[in-house]
């Protein structure tokens, strides 16, 4: 049968809508869609909420099981999980509001470079942008301890709820290729790649250029041989927060004059009271002497 | 269960009958095999021809049976290897080389004259590549074929009216009728209508599969070519 170009791309879309016969779910619209299926929102009219679906290949369920195990709080909690009457296998799971990272970041203004510390009216700031990047690190460092690796760690996989909430999305078990400006150059993924992910999702939060510490840091995560890397995701997340705390990262071998600036900003009451004694002192001094 | 048919759908609703391309090239390549590829490709190839070569009706009718032929003869089918890409591509890049060949000795019998190209008269504007009409006849074939089997499907399992429904609806060359219509005019319930649109949908999705699944190596090239096919 021949069919015109309208008639084709209807039935290339009508046959892929997932078949919900028999199933608690009714469709509402697609939300999203990677290498490892389509997400759909959904609703569940026997609970009467609105719920996220995720359908992709029987042949990669095992993703459902594995979602299910992980229960952290950045990480979407799965309902259920089964298979649909056309073969394919599907998992309900908590419907979010909010924005994918890069969405997020992209409809706020970057962060002047030169003033990386310097808020912008409606900007998330650096320390906004450090506590994503922390939220996103404890739930794949999580996974790690579990035996989960994510495999495609990048912004679209990263999602702010509309409550600051932050959550991982798209655990990938099958062979999921990554995104290549955020995949280690590894033949093999392990938990070192998901480390170099990581680092490239650091060096996306980051202002341009960012601190250098910062940047030491993301390329000691994303360092081409996985064994210079670090060792494993809460040493990442750890040197980051010695930033925070305005302490020397383990990652960049700081010159002088940044340890001291470092030293004037982390002690600057106690500079001050200094710099105020020694005036008062030289003060007396004169007076005493004229 | 076997994965091969996790993909289209489970085994007890839709009967994997396709042997993938490597299985039916280990058991001799059979023709009702060859036919299956044959009739998925010839238009794709023909079309290609036309739109790369610049080669008016005839002479891509030529090319295309000249193609097919000479594949049959060398056992151009049977040398695919999976682990270099898809089998689409094999057969696109083959007909290229073919066409290409042919042309340039057609070319070169033309004493001191430049190789002639055909108006393209009665073609609609190519729309993209050669290569992207290529594919996009391809999926067009694919999704006929299978409309095809579902008709022939739907008769032998007294599904008629379902086809019709199907037919009336997702096949509508314009606007399409609103399901509300459509019951009406055969005194069935609305939910019917939906029920009767998901049935020939999947049975369609998994004719689709199913045509995939006998001119692709095996699971992991037919999952690639069904992800790109889904919109």
């Amino acid at each position: 049968m021949d069919l015109s170009d309208s008639v084709l791309d209807h039935l290339r879309q009508a046959a892929a809508q997932p078949d919900l016969t028999g199933t608690r779910y009714e469709l509402e619209s697609e939300i999203g869609r990677g290498g490892m299926g389509v997400v759909y929102a959904a609703r569940d009219c026997q609970l009467e909420r609105r719920v996220a679906l995720k359908i992709f290949d029987a042949t990669l369920a095992g993703e459902a099981q594995l979602m299910a195990q992980l229960e952290h709080p950045a990480i979407v909690p799965v309902y259920e999980a089964g298979t649909l009457p056309d073969g394919r296998a599907f998992y309900a799971m908590k419907l979010i509001s909010g924005a994918r990272l890069d969405r997020y970041l992209a409809r706020q203004p970057r962060l002047p470079s030169q003033q990386p510390n310097t808020r912008v009216a409606g900007d998330p700031g650096l320390a906004e942008r450090l506590r994503i990047f922390r939220r996103a690190g404890e739930a794949v460092a999580y996974a790690h301890s579990r035996g989960v690796i994510h495999r495609d760690l990048k912004p679209q996989n990263v999602m702010v709820g509309e409550f600051g909430e932050v959550y991982v999305m798209d655990w990938g078990v099958g062979a999921v290729a990554g995104t290549p400006a955020f995949r280690a150059p590894d033949a093999l993924l392990d938990r070192r790649s998901d480390i170099y992910s990581l680092g490239a999702l650091l060096r996306f939060l980051l202002p341009e250029p960012g601190p250098a510490a910062l940047r030491a840091v993301c390329a000691k995560a994303m360092n081409a041989d996985p064994a210079g890397r670090y060792p494993d995701v809460p040493a990442l997340l750890a040197d980051v927060e010695r930033f925070e705390q305005a302490l020397p990262v383990e990652a960049w071998s700081e010159p002088l004059w940044h340890a001291a600036r470092r030293f004037a900003s982390r002690n600057a009451l106690l500079l001050w009271l200094l710099a105020a004694y020694t005036a008062a002192k030289f003060l007396l001094f004169f007076l005493r002497k004229f | 269960m076997d994965e091969d048919t996790a993909i289209g759908g489970f085994a007890d609703r839709f009967p994997s009958t396709q042997l993938s391309l490597v299985e039916a090239t280990a058991a001799g390549l059979s023709s009702e095999a060859m036919d299956r590829i044959v009739a998925l490709y010839w238009k794709p190839v023909y079309r290609f021809i036309r739109l790369k070569f610049r080669k008016n009706n005839e002479d891509a009718k030529d090319l295309t049976q000249g193609f097919f032929a000479a594949a049959l003869q060398r056992d151009f089918f049977p040398s695919f290897d999976p682990a270099k890409g898809s089998f689409r591509n094999y057969v696109r890049m083959a007909v290229e080389r073919f066409a290409a060949n042919q042309h340039a000795a057609a070319t070169r019998q033309k004493r001191g004259g430049e190789a002639e190209f055909e108006p393209l008269e009665d073609q609609a504007a190519p729309v993209g590549s050669p290569e992207q009409a290529f594919e996009r006849e391809w999926q067009r074939q694919l999704f006929g074929l299978a409309v095809d089997d579902l008709r022939e499907h739907s008769e032998a399992c007294g599904k008629q009216l379902q086809f019709q429904i199907f037919q009336a609806y997702d096949l509508a060359a314009g606007e399409r009728p609103s399901y509300a219509e459509l019951a009406a005019q055969h005194d069935l319930p609305e939910s019917s209508i939906t029920n009767y649109l998901a049935w020939a949908r999947r049975m369609l999705r998994g004719f689709v599969t199913e045509r995939l699944r006998g001119t692709t190596a095996g699971p992991n090239e037919l999952r690639d070519e069904a992800r790109r096919l889904w919109i």
